[in-house]
């Protein structure tokens, strides 16, 4: 018992609940992510706010991490484990365009991403989203959950602010949308999430993903997230 | 032979339990319930002196990290003839947790007015430390969570003072630290007003030599004692401080001291 | 063998089973800010150790030096945060010294993560990494599971939220230095006075792209007060039973005996 994790139970389904999933004083990213693609590529939006059990330990927290020029992803969990999954597949992109002369496919760096979160699936509690705009395969979306499979999507939703907006995505979700739709799309989806959700909070991030490069956008509370804080997007 | 080992429930039959239900990591089993109590920290501490008695408390009230109030006192004035206690000749302080400190003094305080009602008279410290062990042992089993101590001129016109455990059991006393920093002042007391493991100098050799007499202390010097006790222990205890409190009971009444204490 | 020691862990598992109270590690209940500014960056600390309910030291360092421009503000465990910035600013100080740099703040920050992150919050350390180096000024938390944030005031410890609520009601862009050190000891006697876990002094560091500032004991609100009356025993109070006396040139035989200079410094408190 005492080597490793072996807190929790089974629950009535034969599966394996850990419910220490998060250790004593563990920063949690308590969240709501989301990556969507549309026309022209790909969006990644996200809350901002970190909390330490009932404290927030950052309000303007940026879960949109960069592994790679055009392919980001979105970190839900433990800080700690997303943060050192992020940037252990950051360094295997970068070997990539070192030894092949060119940038990986959003594709690879999911399934890099997934193996990892797979074979350490005992050790973290990472939900992540890996978005990424490729010139061969343009805008895409996957998803690697808890246990470190991995599911490509149009769209995906995830952290604990996403059961409360799940039929709502569902509702307003359309095919090839235009890149204002769909940034009107994640922006209100996100808003709704922080309405709801207490362990979300905070501004929301948004980045969009194209052939142009990376354009990020900031809506903050002050204006209940109605216009972004600039005009322009920020070029990345 | 590879079915033997199938981890398919509907070969094997349900591989869970529902007596494995949520343990602590102690491997308790996880209860969610009501704790009633709590710790509101601070420290009471109550000296006698030959014709009057001092009962203290700093007036710090805290729980965990956080301080609820810096001026919540821990001495009552008891069995005074109405509410504003003017004409009381019995101090209580109550040290632990302090709602039950309060409604043990709540309940004190009727008991004493309904007897000054009935007799005509205040009651004795004698008869009031006896009733009040029996109001903590009412509680045995769902006991006030507090250090009580009880303070007063006995009907031979000393000062007196008596300490309690939670549940009633009690003892008269010269002096007594009770609460959070018990274990630092009580030692500073045994030292400075019982005079423990003093000797006179010079006055014998080895086992001849004689112990340091002890007498009476005077107000003042009670008084400089019981400052100089709460800040040291403000200085090693996080949970007092702020204030310190000072009743001190003679023949003429209740006469109360408020003083500064560090607030870090 | 390099990393630490388990020989003891299957023995102290046994013992824990059997009911035996693990060590009390003294632990740091703190308030420690940092705060960035025009020009720089400040950070501050409380000087309260505490070990449960009882104060250990009432004057500790809190602000530990990694190289000459960054510097460390710890809250947790106290060994852990000791230990782990000495380790990082022995590792940094060696990298420094074959790169031919100054060392990078970034460097630091992510040392001290991956350091952390491998022992999965078994070191208790909450540092705020500070700094100035060529890329310019900066301010990190470091939790100790590995995480990090990056903000530009910011605060740890038993005392984190009482000194947020000053940078949250106070803090603006573009602070000077003297607004900056005001700002930040401000927020840590917040934590003095509201938090049980932090007390007595105000230590302040200022880091500038040209040099640091250290300001030991910046503020001391909690001076001990005087004793009202002297607790001086007279010589002869103790009992003396038996007594024998060993001269220096005696133990000399067995020992090489040196006489110390008394210097100032650290001495220990005792009461007129």
């Amino acid at each position: 018992m005492a080597y490793g994790r072996s807190a929790g139970v089974l629950n009535a389904d034969g599966i394996h609940v850990d419910m220490q999933a998060l250790k004593a004083g563990e920063v949690d990213l308590g969240t709501t992510i989301m990556a969507v693609t549309f026309k022209d590529g790909v969006i990644l939006g996200a809350d901002s706010r970190t909390t330490t059990g009932p404290v927030i330990a950052n309000r303007v927290t940026d879960k949109l991490t960069m592994i790679d020029d055009n392919i980001w992803c979105c970190r839900s969990g433990s800080a700690a484990d997303t943060q050192a999954v992020a940037d252990i597949v950051k360094r295997h992109l970068d070997q990539h365009a070192v030894h092949h002369g060119e940038r990986a496919t959003t594709g690879q760096a999911a399934s890099i991403l997934a193996e990892i979160c797979y074979a350490n699936k005992d050790m973290l509690s990472a939900g992540l989203l890996v978005a990424g705009w490729h010139p061969r395969y343009g805008g895409e979306v996957y998803q690697v959950p808890l246990g470190g499979s991995l599911h490509k999507e149009p769209w995906a939703i995830s952290g604990s602010g996403s059961t409360y907006i799940r039929a709502l995505c569902y509702r307003n979700w359309r095919e090839n949308m235009e890149e204002k739709e769909a940034i009107q799309y994640v922006k209100e989806s996100v808003r709704e999430a922080i309405r709801n959700d207490g362990s979300s909070g905070g501004v929301i991030r948004l980045a969009v993903l194209t052939a142009r490069g990376v354009e990020r956008w900031l809506f903050t509370p002050d204006d209940d997230y109605s216009k972004p804080t600039d005009d322009k997007p920020q070029k990345m | 032979m590879s079915a033997m080992f199938s981890q398919n429930p509907v070969m094997n039959g349900p591989n869970y339990s529902f007596s494995d239900a949520p343990r602590t990591n102690n491997g308790e089993f996880r209860e969610h319930r009501f704790n009633p109590y709590s710790d509101n920290g601070g420290s009471t501490l109550a000296i006698a002196g030959a014709d009057f008695c001092i009962m203290a408390g700093d007036t710090r009230h805290t729980s965990g990290y956080s301080i609820n109030s810096r001026m919540a006192p821990k001495v009552f004035r008891i069995g005074g003839s109405n509410s504003d206690q003017s004409d009381a000749t019995i101090a209580l302080s109550v040290c632990g947790f302090a709602a039950d400190g309060n409604a043990l003094r709540d309940q004190l305080d009727t008991v004493c007015k309904i007897y000054r009602y009935r007799h005509g008279k205040p009651m004795s410290v004698h008869a009031c430390a006896k009733r009040l062990s029996t109001i903590l042992y009412n509680k045995r089993f769902f006991p006030y969570y507090t250090h009580a101590m009880l303070g007063g001129i006995d009907e031979e016109g000393k000062g007196a003072v008596y300490s309690y455990d939670p549940v009633g059991s009690y003892e008269r006393e010269q002096c007594r630290a009770g609460g959070a920093a018990a274990s630092l002042i009580m030692p500073f007391l045994d030292s400075n007003v019982n005079f423990k493991n003093q000797y006179v100098p010079g006055s014998g050799v080895g086992h001849e030599l004689k112990e340091r007499e002890r007498h009476p202390l005077s107000r003042p010097v009670v008084e400089t004692i019981v400052k100089d006790a709460f800040d040291g222990a403000v200085e090693r205890h996080i949970e007092v401080g702020d204030n310190l409190q000072m009743m001190v009971i003679t023949k003429d009444g209740i006469e109360e001291i408020m003083l500064p204490l560090k607030k870090d | 063998m390099p990393g630490f020691d388990f020989s003891n862990y299957n023995r102290n598992l046994a013992l824990h089973a059997q009911g035996v109270p693990l060590p009390k590690a003294t632990s740091t209940g703190t308030t420690i800010v940092g705060c960035i500014y025009d020009g720089g960056v400040v950070i501050a600390a409380d000087t309260r150790a505490t070990a449960g309910p009882i104060v250990a030291d009432k004057n500790c360092e809190k602000l530990h030096y990694i190289a000459p421009q960054i510097w460390c503000a710890g809250a947790g465990t106290a060994a852990d945060t000791e230990f782990t910035t000495a380790l990082i600013s022995s590792q940094l100080e060696l990298h420094a010294l074959s790169t031919g740099r100054k060392p990078r703040v970034v460097t630091c920050m992510t040392m001290l993560k991956q350091h952390l992150f491998r022992y999965q919050g078994h070191i208790g350390a909450y540092l705020v990494v500070a700094g100035c180096d060529p890329t310019g000024t900066h301010l990190f938390t470091v939790h100790a599971h590995g995480s990090t944030d990056k903000l530009p005031y910011v605060t740890m410890g038993s005392g984190s939220l009482a000194a947020m609520s000053v940078f949250e009601s106070q803090w603006k862009p573009d602070l000077n230095e003297e607004e900056a050190i005001k700002l930040a000891s401000n927020a840590i006697l917040a934590g003095v006075w509201n938090d049980l876990g932090s007390g007595s002094n105000v230590d302040v560091a200022v880091i500038t792209k040209d040099k640091t500032t250290l300001k030991r004991n910046y503020i001391t609100p909690n001076e001990k007060s005087a004793k009202l009356q002297s607790y001086r025993f007279p010589k002869g109070t103790t009992a003396v039973l038996n007594e024998k006396i060993i001269k220096k040139d005696d133990i000399g035989r067995y020992v090489s005996v040196q006489e110390v200079p008394v210097e100032g410094g650290d001495k220990m408190e005792v009461d007129a």
